[in-house]
């Protein structure tokens, strides 16, 4: 820090540093001008009370109590803002839309599936790169958005759109409360005990299944390790539709149970497509298998083609009901968060939510 | 409860601000019936119990410059250079509006004081 000679050479040097955070206009150096003049009167003031002339540090003093020169540059200047509090709402609630709900489905199961192709089963690898490929994507969206509503900011474009709203096209009203109605519930209980019946008899009964197929296929090895927790979860869907029938008050319940169901059903495909093992390898049939009997050479060569093709589509198959689960999974995280929100809003006191 | 929490204190400036921005600006008018360049309005604010900054008195004064309630000028006087600033014709006129209306919120408002 240089100290001054003349006391005064402080006050050029303060404005000098508040010049430096305002726009160089003419209205700017007039409001400075007028400023060193308030600074100088104050100084002369003071001087005219004591009688002498003030030191450095008395100078000071007056500088610093008024403030720090960015702080008055900040109440001198013009007020400036990228995205003003009538176009702040729709900035936000587009910046949410693309990036939450169009960014991050996109990047997970269309850019994650890929890189997961590409980094041949590495999970880890896949996850780096597509949180890598998420950052810069949403930091890039995000960057975007702001540049086209600061150009609507400053051009007014959005004052003629509000001018011309219609009362008549807003959207109804929502419901308040999500309830499962006595139909609905009914409904899905029947079916459900259905399936379980179905699956039950399942290994009795392969023909339920494989139709005609089932004089010469036979159940694959998997479903001795993975039949015990499907049924389970079958039993588990069945009591879910059961307390939804009889309790349906309870608003969370349907959308918490939904979830948890989800996030089993993903465990067990998760673990079924593990135990699968590479498809298109030798004697590769985890899902539907021969039956043994005796065939020609051309019947063999034929069926076990066929037990191939089946035994990849079912596996396929099993990806595409885990991304499908996956979206759900992720919609019903969203309606159980909203749900807890609009509850939390609403058990407020009026005074907090004003 | 909001007592002697900051939360307090910051709702207590926040409302203090917003009382004071209305009533500053037609103290400031009033006190421009006379000539005065800002150090000496500032003075005499703070004289009469209203304190105010300059970043909040010079944009304050620029703004009812540019509304057409005052006129300025930049003269010197004691070898400075200083901007002084009075009340324009319509200045006035939109000053006695004002002081009407205050005067109507102040006897509203000592009503409802009285009643509570």
């Amino acid at each position: 820090m240089s100290t001054p000679k003349n006391p005064l050479e402080l006050v050029d040097r303060y404005l000098q540093a508040v010049r430096f955070w305002l726009p160089k206009t003419r209205r700017q150096e007039d409001l400075l001008a007028e400023l060193g003049e308030d600074l100088r009167s104050q100084i002369e003031d003071k001087e005219n009370e004591l009688g002498r002339a003030l030191d450095k540090d008395e100078i000071s003093e007056i500088l610093k109590r008024c403030g720090a020169p960015m702080v008055v540059a900040s109440r001198l200047g013009p007020k400036r803002h990228l995205i003003g509090p009538t176009l702040y709402p729709i900035y936000e609630f587009v910046l949410k839309m693309v990036v939450l709900w169009i960014m991050v489905p996109a990047m997970l199961f269309i850019v994650g599936l890929v890189n997961l192709a590409n980094s041949h089963g590495d999970w880890g690898k896949a996850i780096a790169m597509t949180l890598g490929s998420l950052w810069s994507g949403a930091f890039v969206a995000a960057g975007v958005i702001t540049l086209v509503f600061a150009i609507l900011e400053r051009t007014h474009a959005i004052a003629d759109i509000a001018c011309k709203w219609d009362p008549n096209a807003l959207p109804p009203l929502e419901k308040t409360e999500r309830k499962t109605s006595f139909f609905q519930a009914s409904c899905e209980l029947t079916f459900h005990v259905f399936g379980l019946v179905w699956l039950l008899l399942l290994p009795h009964h392969p023909f339920l299944v494989l139709g005609p197929a089932s004089s010469f296929l036979t159940a694959g090895p998997i479903w001795s390790q993975f039949y015990a927790p499907i049924v389970l979860l079958a039993v588990a869907v069945i009591i879910r539709a059961v307390v939804i029938l009889l309790r349906p008050q309870w608003g969370a319940f349907p959308l918490w149970s939904q979830l948890v169901q989800a996030l089993l059903t993903l465990t067990i495909i998760r673990y079924m497509m593990n135990a699968a093992g590479g498809a298109g390898q030798p004697g590769w049939h985890p899902f539907v298998a021969l039956v043994a009997g005796a065939r020609s050479a051309e019947d063999v060569v034929h069926l076990t083609r066929l037990v191939a093709v089946i035994n990849v589509s079912i596996l396929l198959a099993l990806v595409c009901t885990w991304i499908g689960v996956c979206i759900g999974a992720a919609v019903h995280s969203w309606q159980l968060l909203t749900y807890i929100r609009k509850r939390r809003i609403s058990q407020e006191p009026a005074s907090l939510q004003a | 409860m909001t007592n002697g929490t900051p939360e307090a204190s910051e709702l207590f400036e926040n409302l203090k601000l917003e009382l004071r921005r209305g009533c500053l600006t037609l103290a400031v008018l009033t006190q421009l019936r006379t000539e005065r360049y800002g150090y000496t309005l500032r003075k005499a604010l703070a004289d009469d119990g209203l304190e105010i900054d300059e970043g909040t008195l010079y944009p304050l004064l620029r703004r009812l410059e540019s509304q057409g309630l005052l006129v300025s000028q930049w003269r010197e006087e004691d070898k400075r250079n200083k901007r002084f600033y009075r009340l324009s014709a319509e200045g006035k006129r939109i000053l006695q509006q004002l002081l009407s209306e205050w005067q109507r919120i102040n006897q509203s408002l000592n009503k409802i004081l009285q009643e509570a």
